[in-house]
């Protein structure tokens, strides 16, 4: 039992409840009458894992079939690490604590290209090979990933058996259920990952091969045994109708965001043209308020929350999110529950909607303005105009807010000197504005807080193909931001430029990477996206062992007619409207959204419907 | 508005749940079982309730002290403690909810089993009669100000004391309350440091929060 070993040393570690289980809403089955175990994982910590919606969806769905059990597991802590190195203690799921490499499906969630080191080393502390190909043949331990990051998983290929594109509600259970058949059948490993091929979202990566020209682009992918040429990721059509969960995990330690969160739409029809998610999970679909109403009150219910959180890339672009609210409001302040509501966006933030959050809870506002100035802002199609920032920013002011953050990108394709004094010259016109209030919260001073990150091109964006700025480049722009800025009213933070580039690389790069990301975790990198265990001198090291370069990937246009690492999976999107953006976007020239004009991005044709009604 | 007393344990898996997720925790037990709990009526309106002591995290108890106030007036305390029951997390049950009979001043303290490990139970014996003989037990304690010396002789109480196999199971009093909190892990401390067998303390647990005269605070 390895229970005993745990406790024999939780006592020695920070915060030993996120490694024992036991948590209300967690599912204990009798292990002995489970056809199916699935390990689900996330790369990060339990405070930051415990988080993430997408699990609580997978995890209550797969628990719904009664001979199948779907189980917890993160990534340990530093102590806890070493604690379970020192004493042989297999990294385990917080259910059943049994040892995760004895289950069948080994899933991870990969939200971010900098949790992919922690993946082998989670592999590891399993006592699971690394490499998919040392992992033998027989049919068990199929060790999987979805999440964002898999719409370009070549970076991640030689570590996992297969991939599950797009969204996994149904798909997870198909392919268990093949697994089950086959495992039955006494099939090996091989004979279900070929089978598994042809159900749509799986891209097994072993059953395709990559062959490179000389300049280093790719010059072919070819399939294996027949698998498809093109992998189509899932999508769920009634979005109305896909499951929810009534009830989560409910954690004893504090976590991320410690709350019920329900989702109220998927898909974006902005088009931002960095913005990864609002192009893969494309189609826009919504869920009918009277169903997001009742989803809220059974998870309160259920769960004990005093905090329920609306999920989506956008809700205000919620077509009826005015009634939705009204509803809503209704049940959470009878029953003494915040409302909390990320995701509006500045252009339709309308007093009304104000007053309704207030009523809620009073917390700072955070805009994202991406962009300094119009013309940048035109570039990547952030439908924001100034004057819609500044009315946003007086309804706030004058509803008693003090505190704005606004949110920028720095490095942007097209970007000169004069859009980044555009960040503070907008900045400081808020402060102005704030002064120029009448009725402005008196007594106190204004503050605008600015977060500048640098930008990283992503796959599945018209600004796929862009390079990403230098270092040098991004240091400059930097400096000329600092020195641009007049007032101790406005605070500056930064992300660091080398966190970026690696980032972009793991985003952009191909097969050839696994070596190096092997080679980086070797080396002792982990928790890469956490600053005090971020080493890029490490990573330098690993790039150059390996023999890659990294401006190939990070400060190289990638070529419009060039075979781009991703090309063989199906986003729902054509990469001629991509291109079509990318030129569009180099024109200053914005693109209306979705429920506006149709863009032609591609859904509708592969979906065979409309968007919208 | 009824002032209501629930004893409580706290066991298994449950020891890892610190003092301040403990309180997190009972909020959400409270908003799960639906009951007719008094919530405070100042702007940010939440449900009433305190803990009577604080118990260590790994430690085990079977009698921690939960003070609440239930607006109905007329709900049996079964029913108020089988609510809560269906909603508790593993190795956390109500054993009873009673009226609020004593002031939380009179608890005076607390009582402990736990059992030391060691190679040599025999050898561990005769150090903690030893220990437990001598004229002082001096310890330094951590408070606000600093570290301070205190002497914890007079103030241990042991109850029962015996040798196992791999093991000398030991069952304390020690002060607990508003004034003095003593934990067993000092008692522990000055063990190591005067005896000669190194052990390994075990299965903690609270098992009784008594008032000056023995009587049991409730």
């Amino acid at each position: 039992m390895l229970k005993e070993k745990i406790e024999k040393h939780l006592l020695e570690v920070q915060k030993p409840s996120r490694y024992i289980g036991g948590e209300v809403g967690s599912i204990i089955k009798d292990a002995s009458k489970i056809d199916v175990r699935f390990a689900f994982c996330f790369p990060d910590t339990y405070d930051i894992g415990m988080s993430h919606l997408g699990m609580k969806i997978l995890y209550s769905l797969i628990n719904e079939r009664e001979n199948y059990w779907c189980e917890r597991c993160f990534a340990p802590s530093e102590d806890f690490e070493a604690v379970m190195r020192e004493n042989d203690i297999p990294l385990y799921a917080l259910e059943s604590l049994d040892p995760i490499k004895d289950f069948d499906f080994i899933g991870f969630t990969m939200q971010y290209e900098l949790s992919y080191t922690n993946v082998l080393n989670m592999l590891d502390l399993a006592g699971i090979p690394v490499f998919a190909a040392e992992r033998g043949d027989t049919l068990t331990q199929i060790v999987c990933a979805g999440g964002p990051c898999v719409c370009n998983p070549e970076p991640l290929a030689d570590f996992f058996d297969l991939f599950i594109l797009g969204e996994g509600e149904e798909v997870n259970l198909e392919l268990m259920e093949l697994y089950l058949k086959m495992k039955r059948q006494g099939a090996s490993k091989r004979e279900f990952l070929v089978e598994a091929a042809h159900i749509e979202g799986i891209y097994v990566p072993s059953l395709y091969e990559f062959n490179y020209n000389e300049d280093g682009t790719i010059k072919n992918v070819s399939p294996l045994e027949e698998a498809p040429a093109v992998i189509r990721k899932r999508i769920i059509r009634d979005f109305d109708k896909a499951y929810y969960p009534d009830n989560f995990v409910v954690p004893f330690t504090e976590i991320v965001h410690d709350r019920a969160s329900v989702e109220v739409l998927r898909g974006c029809i902005r088009g931002c043209r960095f913005c990864q998610a609002g192009f893969i999970y494309r189609p826009f679909r919504e869920k009918n308020p009277d169903t997001v109403c009742r989803e809220t009150k059974s998870l309160c219910e259920n769960t004990g929350y005093d905090e329920v959180s609306l999920v989506s890339l956008s809700t205000s672009d919620h077509s009826r999110i005015d009634e939705m609210l009204s509803k809503l409001i209704d049940y959470t302040a009878a029953e003494k529950i915040n409302l909390s509501l990320p995701s509006l966006r500045v252009d339709n933030f309308s007093e009304s909607l104000l007053e309704k959050i207030k009523r809620v809870r009073k917390s700072g506002l955070t805009f994202a303005a991406e962009g300094g100035t119009q013309r940048l802002r035109d570039v990547i199609n952030k439908n924001v105009s100034e004057e819609e920032i500044m009315n946003t920013c007086r309804i706030a002011f004058e509803g008693g807010y003090t505190a704005v953050k606004l949110y920028f990108m720095m490095g942007l394709p097209t970007e000169t000197d004069e859009d980044i004094v555009g960040i503070a010259d907008l900045a400081q016109r808020i402060v102005d504005l704030f002064y120029s209030i009448e009725n402005r919260p008196k007594g106190k001073s204004v503050q605008v807080s600015i977060s500048v990150a640098t930008f990283v091109p992503k796959p599945f964006t018209p600004f796929q193909f862009e390079p990403q700025d230098t270092r040098e480049m991004i240091e400059h722009k930097q400096q000329l931001l600092m020195d641009s800025i007049k007032t101790k009213k406005i605070k500056v933070s930064y992300h660091d430029p080398n966190v970026s580039m690696l980032e972009v690389i793991l985003a952009k790069g191909d097969r050839r990477l696994c070596r190096a990301v092997y080679t980086a975790w070797r080396k002792g990198c982990k928790f890469d996206s956490w600053d005090e265990y971020f080493c890029f001198g490490k990573w330098m090291e690993a790039f150059e062992e390996c023999g890659i370069d990294p401006a190939f990937y990070a400060n190289r246009r990638f070529g419009y007619d060039e075979i781009l690492p991703w090309d063989h999976l199906d986003y729902y999107i054509s990469k001629d409207f991509f291109i079509r953006e990318n030129k569009t976007a180099h024109g200053a020239v914005t693109t209306p959204n979705c429920r506006i004009k149709c863009s032609g991005c591609g859904v509708t044709v592969r979906t065979g419907g409309r968007c919208f009604e | 508005m009824n002032r209501v007393r629930a004893v409580f344990e706290k066991k298994g898996r449950a020891k890892y749940i610190s003092h301040l997720d403990l309180n997190r925790c009972m909020l959400r037990i409270f908003r799960r079982s639906g009951l007719p709990i008094w919530y405070t009526e100042g702007f940010n309106p939440h449900p009433y309730y305190s803990f009577a002591l604080a118990l260590s995290l790994g430690y085990e108890s079977c009698c921690e002290i939960l003070d609440f106030n239930i607006t109905d007036d007329n709900m049996p305390m079964d029913e108020i403690r089988d609510g809560l029951n269906r909603v508790m997390p593993e190795g956390m049950r109500i054993v009873s909810v009673q009226p609020q009979k004593l002031k939380i001043t009179e608890i005076a303290k607390a009582e402990y089993s736990f059992s030391l490990a060691a190679g040599a139970p025999g050898t561990l014996l005769a150090d903690v009669e030893k220990l437990l003989s001598s004229e002082e037990i001096l310890i330094e304690k951590k408070t606000k100000r600093g570290f301070k010396t205190v002497d914890i002789k007079p103030d241990i109480e042991l109850v029962k004391c015996e040798k196992t196999a791999g093991a000398v199971n030991i069952i304390m009093r020690l002060p607990a309350g508003t004034q003095t909190n003593y934990n067993p892990a000092l008692f522990f401390d000055a063990l190591k440091n005067s005896g000669s067998q190194p052990f390994y303390a075990e299965k903690i647990c609270r098992t009784g929060i008594l008032c000056k005269n023995n009587e049991i605070f409730s």
